[in-house]
């Protein structure tokens, strides 16, 4: 690997403020193996930006650290203003930063319409983080109430059961799954399982949406309507998206921006067209052997 | 196509909504009384059906912790032996009062009535200060701090002056009665369906089926699971509290970790995260033994295997698990309720809510 010369294009500082999504400096380590150097990201309503990068290059590493899984070694890591270092990702969720999975990571035994209200439902919890003791004790207090209400069947329990409901059933039917509402998530096929993915974390009600390889084993035609669809849920939902993506051809597709990892480092970022040019993202996707036989960056 | 075991149905009932909650109260109470009235024959049925009832409390409650969180609990014996001393205790002080306004057997059931919140109390108590710390790790935590918490309770009680020590509790006054036993035992398989239909009960299949995935959705998987726990304690205080009167002594040999396990295998049984698996496997595991010393009392004009029975039971139950394991690892029910697996041409119930 090259000597990192060449700077990486900045974040915009003048957008900083408005950003609902933002890391300054983040680094992680897992002891001596260094996944994150120095990740800088920045997202706005109505982005729709790609991380991409070889294999182990950290991209998920950046997710987990994104949604509070890691916690950054250095660095860090706003929602909407709000430092979220140290808080759990239940917390950071609430905030509005909702996630999908490389790995799909459904509630397989629950039915479709149930994934999404269990996301929904969540949102009506109380934002725990940093609180006294007395807010921290009467916020228990509210949840054991809460119980309670569920065991009496109470009228609020009951509305507030059929308004999950409705919204639920709304995003499944976005996502094209009003069809499959009362099947166990594992009975899905792959596509309509990653489909569920995204309807569970829109359930959630995000600001951010990051999507980890959203079209990983979808077939030419799938992927090109989860193009189609990425957009129009950030349109409609009025979000910053993310997306980890192998495909080039969608993430070049669909990508305002992007930003390349290589071994933990931001090797690149821009349009889809500089990065393509780029000869350190050729190099670190296609090796030295590549540049020196071809001559240099396409 | 697989039924929707876990989800609420939305079709119209005939019972109003306000009514809902009600309605299975006003059903089971006067069934439960003349439950009651009938059975005052036989003091040996009385008996047994009261120890099915606890244990029904007992199965019950662990499966919202083992079976609908996916948490494995070992420990419930201890929070069941907290119930029955707290209770026994109060009972035993409170033994020379009553309540001058009521009639001497109503306020011996109100004191009765006292004396097992208490227990509950004391137990869901214990449940929190042992759930707190424990639940919010990952994985086996939980199974070790809960094997550590029943032989700390079982070593204090045995070392407490006030717990009668070894010899135990006596002299505690007899209030149970099967009634008052099933009576919980609704309470409890009404709390865990309604729970298990909620959105709360929603988010604690979550967290069995993905916590990470929970997690990231916006649950928090640690006051989930908390909650889950102390609930389940609670209702394992109140079968210790019913326990402790009934029988004419409670003492630390009756909450060992075998009567834990006994627990552990009357879910697993009955499938982990079903209530009625539980509430079925839970009777018959209790009157296993006895039909097993009519059967030997029969065959063998000896009696040696009929008087033994409480000795092979253990190796029967393994026999039982590893036969089960074996050939349906999901357990009697799997996740799902008896009225989701009985043919096809019996009436069912509704799915869903209890």
């Amino acid at each position: 690997m090259s000597a990192n010369a060449q700077p990486v294009a900045p974040v915009a500082p003048a957008t900083k403020s408005a950003a609902l999504l933002r890391t300054d400096g983040v680094s992680i380590q897992f002891g001596g193996l260094k996944a994150l150097t120095d990740f800088r990201l920045s997202i706005q309503q109505g982005d729709l930006q790609g991380l991409i990068g070889p294999n182990g290059a950290g991209k998920s590493t950046a997710f987990n650290v994104l949604t509070g899984v890691y916690q950054p070694s250095q660095g860090e890591v706003f929602v909407s203003g709000t430092k979220v270092n140290g808080r759990k990702p239940h917390q950071i969720n609430l905030l509005g930063v909702a996630r999908t999975f490389q790995n799909i990571r459904l509630f397989r035994a629950l039915t479709a319409l149930d994934n999404v209200k269990v996301a929904c439902r969540a949102q009506t919890a109380l934002h725990q983080s940093r609180m006294g003791v007395g807010a921290k004790l009467a916020n228990a207090a509210h949840n054991y109430a809460d119980w309670w209400k569920a065991l009496l069947l109470t009228p609020s329990f009951q509305r507030e059961e059929r308004r999950l409901t409705a919204q639920a059933e709304h995003l499944l039917e976005v996502m094209g799954l009003s069809h499959r509402r009362d099947e166990e998530a594992r009975n899905l096929p792959y596509g309509e399982q990653r489909r569920l993915e995204i309807a569970r974390a829109l359930g959630s009600q995000p600001r951010v949406l990051l999507l980890d390889e959203p079209a990983a084993g979808m077939n030419t035609r799938e992927k090109a309507d989860l193009m189609v669809l990425i957009r129009k849920l950030r349109d409609d939902f009025k979000l910053g998206v993310l997306v980890i993506e192998h495909d080039m051809k969608l993430v070049m597709g669909i990508c305002e921006q992007i930003t390349v990892l290589d071994h933990g480092e931001t090797i690149a970022r821009g349009a889809p067209a500089e990065v393509r040019s780029d000869r350190k993202v050729i190099e670190a996707y296609l090796g030295d052997s590549y540049l020196e036989s071809h001559g240099g960056a396409a | 196509m697989e039924s929707p075991a876990l989800s609420i149905p939305e079709a119209p009932s005939l019972v109003p909504p306000a009514l809902r909650g009600i309605l299975p109260l006003v059903i089971a109470i006067p069934t439960l009384a003349l439950f009651h009235w009938s059975l005052t024959g036989s003091d040996f049925a009385t008996y047994l059906l009261s120890v099915v009832g606890v244990n029904i409390i007992l199965a019950v409650s662990l499966n919202i912790v083992n079976g609908m969180t996916g948490q494995f609990s070992i420990g419930h014996a201890g929070f069941m032996a907290v119930g029955a001393y707290i209770a026994g205790y109060t009972s035993l002080q409170l033994k020379e009062v009553a309540l001058s306004f009521l009639p001497v057997a109503a306020s011996d059931q109100v004191l009765f009535l006292l004396a097992l919140l208490a227990g509950g109390a004391a137990a869901a108590a214990c449940g929190f200060l042992v759930g707190l710390p424990s639940l919010r790790l990952r994985g086996d935590y939980l199974a070790i701090v809960t094997l550590g918490f029943g032989e700390i309770i079982r070593v204090f009680v045995q070392n407490t002056d006030a717990f009668g020590r070894a010899l135990g509790l006596s002299g505690i006054p007899q209030y149970s009665s099967p009634g008052m036993v099933f009576f919980w035992v609704f309470l409890v398989v009404l709390a865990a369906r309604r729970l298990a239909g909620s959105s709360h009960g929603r988010s604690l299949w979550a967290i069995r089926e993905d916590e990470v995935a929970a997690e990231a959705m916006g649950v928090d998987t640690t006051g989930y699971k908390v909650r889950a726990f102390v609930f389940s304690s609670f209702f394992a205080g109140i079968a210790g509290g019913l326990f402790a009167h009934f029988v004419p002594i409670i003492n630390p040999g009756s909450f060992t970790f075998v009567r834990s396990m006994e627990i552990v295998v009357m879910v697993v049984l009955g499938g982990l995260g079903s209530t009625t698996g539980a509430f079925v496997a839970a009777i018959f595991l209790t009157l296993l033994p006895e039909g097993m010393r009519s059967l030997f009392g029969a065959l063998g004009t000896e009696g040696s295997l009929a008087q033994r029975v409480d000795q092979i039971r253990m190796p029967i139950y393994g026999l039982l698990l590893v036969v089960l394991m074996l050939s349906r690892p999901q357990g009697l029910f799997g996740t799902k309720e008896i009225w989701d697996v009985l043919p096809r041409w019996l009436p069912r119930k509704r799915r869903g809510l209890a």
